[in-house]
């Protein structure tokens, strides 16, 4: 068991409403940063696989522009239509002068 | 010359459901003319011995509304057999439609069923406005036969424009939509389809306008098919519950039109409820009306390696774990600790998607020489041959082989003794591909070859007649398409001429052939040899001929009509 906390980005380095790709483990992640807060996701729309890289992000959503699904980031519940697959989402947060995704085992 | 065509010495399975037999048949004039052993000269023969002749497919399920508009053979349906196609399912067609409200309707189609809207902008040429003028599109234009249905949301967006998105549709519109009902089926209109799915939203993320409709309103819209003896209609509802028996009995009974519903699937995480829907239907065809439940033949399959895999990420170790560098998720793997919290994640009761059930998941390929034993055996049998518990024989062999170890997965349709309960059932409609829609996601354009392929050669679970009967007469019965579905003279000589050895669907390839250059997947087949639609080989060997025989197959009403003049 453990915890790890990869760092994906400086502070200060994605400008408020922008993303940043990450490979993680293989796994294709969106780092997001909206409001003051990091949000990072699967790159992989649930609904039929999109690349939300193209999805427009919404406060602490993200709308997919194939079919607008909008999930919120920070639970990964599709919001928009209710109900639908949910976003994978991994918790992110700022540790010194990086921002980094915790991952618990 | 005494035939167009002559197919000599194929197997004819003639949609019956009889038993098959070794026969010539003779095609004259787009139509069957004779079946048996036949001795008269034909301009073209066709040697089909050792290969299966019957109906061509029928394909009741699509959205290739907008699609046959820019490709004449729905592509790629008679790759797989398919001579006539049904569109405008899930309450979803471009007619009747006024000036303006194109979008309106282009707004649900993109939502609802997946298609670029670029591709509709670039494709759909509109022009037409009621029912029976959009089929006119297709007369003398299309290489397969096209019926259609007529959909309750280009219905209700013509009586009430924005509003059919906003509230409850009044008296005067309910009269309104029922006039534009009757005005479809006497174009040609196989039915009526609605929509009440709670997931189906537009573009703009407002309800489907078929949504808002109360069950008065549609009601008075069955009610007109009901009147005129004719018709379908076809429901989809959203999540399915046993509840909706009572709405499908009521509406049975209430029209004495066959009922369509979607729709009954087998599923690991619910594995009783194909049953129980069942069960809750058989009540409403022995009580004498009917409500055809829609089944799919496409198991979902996933291959995945935990390496790149997301089949766990409902469980919370295991997502983290494979977000995880290669070597550190290697060791959490291997760590006693770490494996019992992803056994205890495994174990919490909470409904998922993943069936956690290790005689399901199967290893596909090993990486290792000495591991090729274990190829195909389920976890729960590796688990057995390792002498381990199944988490840690599935954990092990693939930490044995750097994570490489390639697992099969299906969260539905892989239960063969479902399945076969399920496909032979006679209140089952199978196929449902979407045909047209979620281009990018997925192509089932083969639910026919795979049934043929999967469920009949492979796991046998019914036979060659009862799966060509399910895909052709049983079909055209339903929808009541006249003179298809069955290999006898005087029908229309629709013919799938294919080897049942080897018949199967490819998986899904992508192509660059839709509108504006917009890429979409495909899915070639096996087998398949010749597509013959009204007696003209439109599909040989993977070729299309390029000519276009389909006819527009329009309904009861329409017949009444012409009759009546």
């Amino acid at each position: 068991m453990g915890v790890s906390y990869i760092p994906v980005a400086r502070v200060g380095e994605l400008a408020a409403g922008a993303t940043k790709e990450i490979d993680l483990g293989g796994r294709q992640v969106l780092l997001a940063f909206v409001e003051g807060k990091y949000f990072a996701f699967s790159r992989q729309c649930p609904h039929e696989e999109a690349d939300l890289k193209t999805g427009t992000l919404e406060g602490g959503k993200i709308r997919c522009t194939n079919h607008n699904y909008c999930f919120d980031l920070q639970t990964g519940e599709c919001v928009l239509p209710k109900g639908g697959p949910p976003l994978t989402v991994l918790p992110a947060e700022e540790r010194g002068e990086d921002v980094c995704i915790r991952l618990e085992w | 010359m005494d035939y167009d065509l002559l197919v000599r010495r194929g197997r004819v399975v003639d949609g019956s459901g009889l038993p098959s037999f070794i026969a010539d048949v003779g095609v004259k004039d787009g139509k069957i003319a004779e079946v048996g052993k036949l001795k008269g000269s034909a301009a073209r023969t066709i040697d089909a011995d050792g290969l299966a002749v019957s109906p061509g497919f029928i394909d009741h399920h699509t959205h290739l509304d907008a699609q046959l508009l820019w490709d004449p053979y729905g592509t790629c349906e008679p790759q797989h057999g398919i001579t006539t196609v049904v569109m405008g399912n899930c309450g979803l067609t471009l007619a009747p439609v006024k000036n303006g409200d194109e979008d309106a309707l282009v707004k649900s189609f993109v939502r609802v069923e997946a298609i670029p809207r670029f591709a509709l902008e670039e494709g759909v040429k509109w022009g037409w406005h009621s029912y029976g003028e959009y089929l006119d599109n297709f007369e003398g234009k299309v290489g397969i036969n096209v019926g259609g249905l007529v959909g309750h949301i280009a219905v209700r967006h013509n009586a009430m424009g924005e509003q059919a998105v906003e509230r409850k549709a009044t008296g005067k519109e309910v009269q309104h939509m029922r006039s534009l009902v009757l005005e479809s089926m006497e174009g040609g209109a196989l039915g009526i389809s609605t929509n009440r799915n709670e997931r189906h939203m537009r573009e703009d993320g407002k309800p489907v306008a078929s949504r808002l409709a109360d069950d008065e309103e549609l009601f008075a819209l069955c009610d007109v098919l009901a009147e005129r003896n004719g018709g379908v209609i076809e429901t989809i509802l959203g999540r399915n519950k046993i509840e909706h028996f009572e709405f499908y009995r009521v509406l049975a009974e209430r029209t004495q039109r066959p009922i369509l519903w979607q729709s009954l699937q087998h599923r690991w995480t619910e594995p009783n409820l194909w049953r129980e829907q069942l069960d809750a239907v058989e009540p409403i065809f022995r009580a004498g009306y009917q409500a055809y439940g829609l089944s799919h033949t496409v198991p979902l399959v996933r291959h995945f390696e935990l390496k790149n895999c997301q089949v766990f990420d409902e469980f919370p170790t295991w997502k983290n774990l494979m977000f995880l560098p290669v070597e550190v998720r290697k060791q959490a793997f291997a760590d006693p600790e770490t494996r019992q919290k992803l056994r205890a994640d495994l174990a919490d009761p909470r409904p998922t998607n993943f069936h956690r059930r290790w005689d399901i998941v199967r290893v596909e390929k090993c990486v290792k020489p000495e591991n090729q034993k274990y190829n195909g055996k389920s976890i729960a049998e590796l688990a057995i041959m390792r002498n381990q518990d199944p988490l840690d024989a599935f954990l092990d062999l693939s930490l044995e082989e750097d994570l490489g170890t390639v697992f099969w997965n299906a969260n539905n349709g892989g239960d063969s003794n479902a399945m076969g309960e399920i496909l032979r059932s006679p209140y089952v409609l199978v196929g449902t591909s979407d045909a047209g829609a979620h281009v990018q996601f997925g192509a089932d354009f083969g639910y026919g070859t795979i049934l043929l392929g999967l469920w009949v050669r492979e796991r046998q679970v019914m036979t060659l007649e009862q799966a060509i009967h399910k895909l052709t007469f049983h079909v055209a019965s339903i929808f009541g398409l006249q003179g298809r579905g069955l290999l006898r003279p005087g029908y229309a000589a629709d013919l799938a001429i294919f080897n049942p050895a080897t018949v199967n669907s490819h998986e899904p390839e992508w192509a660059n052939d839709y509108p504006a250059g917009s890429k979409r997947l495909i899915q070639r087949s096996e087998g398949i040899h010749y597509t013959i639609v009204n007696g003209t080989v439109i599909h040989e060997d993977g070729r299309m001929s390029g000519e276009l025989p389909g006819h527009v197959i329009r309904g009861p009403l329409y017949r009444q009509q012409k009759a009546a003049a």
